[in-house]
């Protein structure tokens, strides 16, 4: 039996306060390097059902890492085809986050019917743009939107977002004054959970030092890659003794709500939280604007050749990385680097957040909460020693 | 990484799964498709929910590539 991954988090207190935070994790971070030998499209089969909680920015971070390595071009219809199938699965796996796993934490029940109609709506984006089901295919597949389709989608996510939030998500992330009024109406689960999070010291529980990915990722990211024989920077990533964080907050600093935030109460876990809805708000935003943008393409014939190329995604929980290198039409070698993997890093953004924290009867609730906020793709515990 | 799990039997909207002759419970409240008896689905984190439908010959290559994975003991 394969053993469930999981996260332990382990505190130790010292002088009423968490003196040290140990984090173990049982991710099977090398398991891609048996993908050596396979064909390229058999590799981007497999990606979807084997990563399945992010499957499409698996297949795409893949994707990508191969035609770079065998300098396939990606024409100019296939690139916002893409983007919006990796928008729609950020916006699902928050969405049906908040609606899941939010209401349970303030005793409500789970929004299980926002959370499945969420499931739907994404479903539907895939085939209204490749039809044939070639999504996957290196160079690109058949390309043929079905705006009116794609329009629909994107409409019900959004009204499956705003069911489980108790309010039109645009609307709650305008701006502090509407956020604020959102929380204190208390109208949801999720508004009711906010509102726990606002009051001090709560709000800025967390709050370690903020070291956010770079927009490409760390600029020795290749070249720590191609030395990891051992696979010690798949499991415990740094870029020169720096522990990044990356996902909603690492890239939402510039939206108007998520920086007040971050000036009152700095990176905890209500900044966290909230980071998260912005990110569903902005990548709605961005679906409905690449949906009227849309062209058809023809499969292109592709003929990948030895190389080695990286591949880099947004995905939902952060910067997902796939490295390839491809030898007589197989994959000689593969990589791939999660974003869990800086998040939940011994020395990372969870492990600084926590350091420090005065040892108060929650303080394992609060540490949990934590934990949710960086949304790990394994269960996770959190302990005192 | 997720395994593939094939559904033994269904009592409402739960079902109980078999992977590696491992048997559990799992909700398939979140599942976008309908599931029978004998379809495959991928657990989110944690087990408790069916995220997703997975075709059958999808899932055994999954589970041939996890068993190699387990082989190899590839942490």
């Amino acid at each position: 039996m394969l053993p469930d991954a999981r996260l332990d988090v382990s505190l130790h207190l010292h002088d009423g306060a968490v003196a040290d935070v140990s984090i173990r994790s049982t991710r099977l971070v090398q398991a891609a390097r048996l993908f050596a030998g396979r064909r390229p499209d058999e590799v981007t089969a497999l990606l979807p059902t084997v990563f399945a909680l992010c499957g499409t920015a698996q297949v795409l971070a893949g994707l990508a890492a191969m035609e770079q390595a065998s300098g396939l071009p990606l024409s100019a219809a296939q690139a916002p085809a893409r983007e919006l199938l990796l928008l729609a699965e950020t916006v699902a796996e928050h969405g049906i986050g908040l609606a899941r796993d939010w209401p349970p934490l303030v005793g409500a029940e789970p929004a299980l019917a926002a959370a499945r109609r969420i499931k739907q709506a994404q479903m539907r984006i895939r085939p209204a743009l490749y039809p044939a089901g070639d999504w996957n295919r290196p160079g690109g597949g058949a390309l043929e939107p079905d705006v009116a389709t794609l329009s629909a989608a994107i409409t019900d996510l959004r009204a499956a977002v705003a069911e489980a939030l108790g309010a039109d998500i645009f609307a709650i992330v305008a701006g502090p004054d509407s956020f604020r009024a959102w929380v204190d109406g208390a109208a949801s689960p999720a508004a009711r959970l906010l509102a726990e999070m606002s009051a001090a010291p709560l709000a800025g529980f967390g709050r370690g030092s903020f070291l956010p990915m770079p927009e490409q990722g760390p600029a020795d990211l290749s070249v720590r890659l191609e030395a990891d024989r051992d696979g010690a920077y798949l499991a415990t990533p740094d870029s020169a003794g720096r522990v990044f964080e990356t996902g909603s907050l690492a890239r939402q600093t510039w939206h108007p709500l998520v920086s007040a935030l971050l000036g009152d109460h700095g990176p905890g876990l209500l900044t966290r939280l909230s980071a998260r809805l912005v990110e569903v708000a902005s990548s709605l935003q961005e679906m409905a604007e690449l949906v009227q943008n849309l062209d058809a393409d023809l499969a292109p014939s592709w003929c990948l050749v030895d190389g080695v190329g990286l591949g880099l995604v947004e995905a939902a929980r952060g910067l997902l990385v796939h490295r390839a290198e491809l030898e007589g039409g197989r994959v000689k070698r593969y990589q791939i680097l999660a974003p869990t993997e800086w998040n939940f890093h011994p020395n990372g953004p969870l492990a600084r957040g926590l350091h420090g924290m005065p040892a108060t009867p929650d303080l394992v609730r609060h540490a949990q909460l934590l934990a949710l906020a960086f949304d790990p793709c394994v269960a996770c515990s959190v302990t005192v020693d | 990484m997720a395994v593939p799990s094939r559904i033994v039997a269904i009592d409402g909207f739960v079902a109980t799964v078999e992977a590696f002759g491992t048997q559990r419970q799992t909700s398939l409240m979140l599942l976008a498709d309908e599931v029978a008896v004998g379809d495959y689905v991928i657990l989110g984190a944690g087990g408790q929910f069916a995220a997703e439908k997975v075709p059958e010959d999808a899932a055994h290559e999954a589970l041939a590539y996890l068993s190699q994975v387990l082989a190899n003991g590839e942490a």
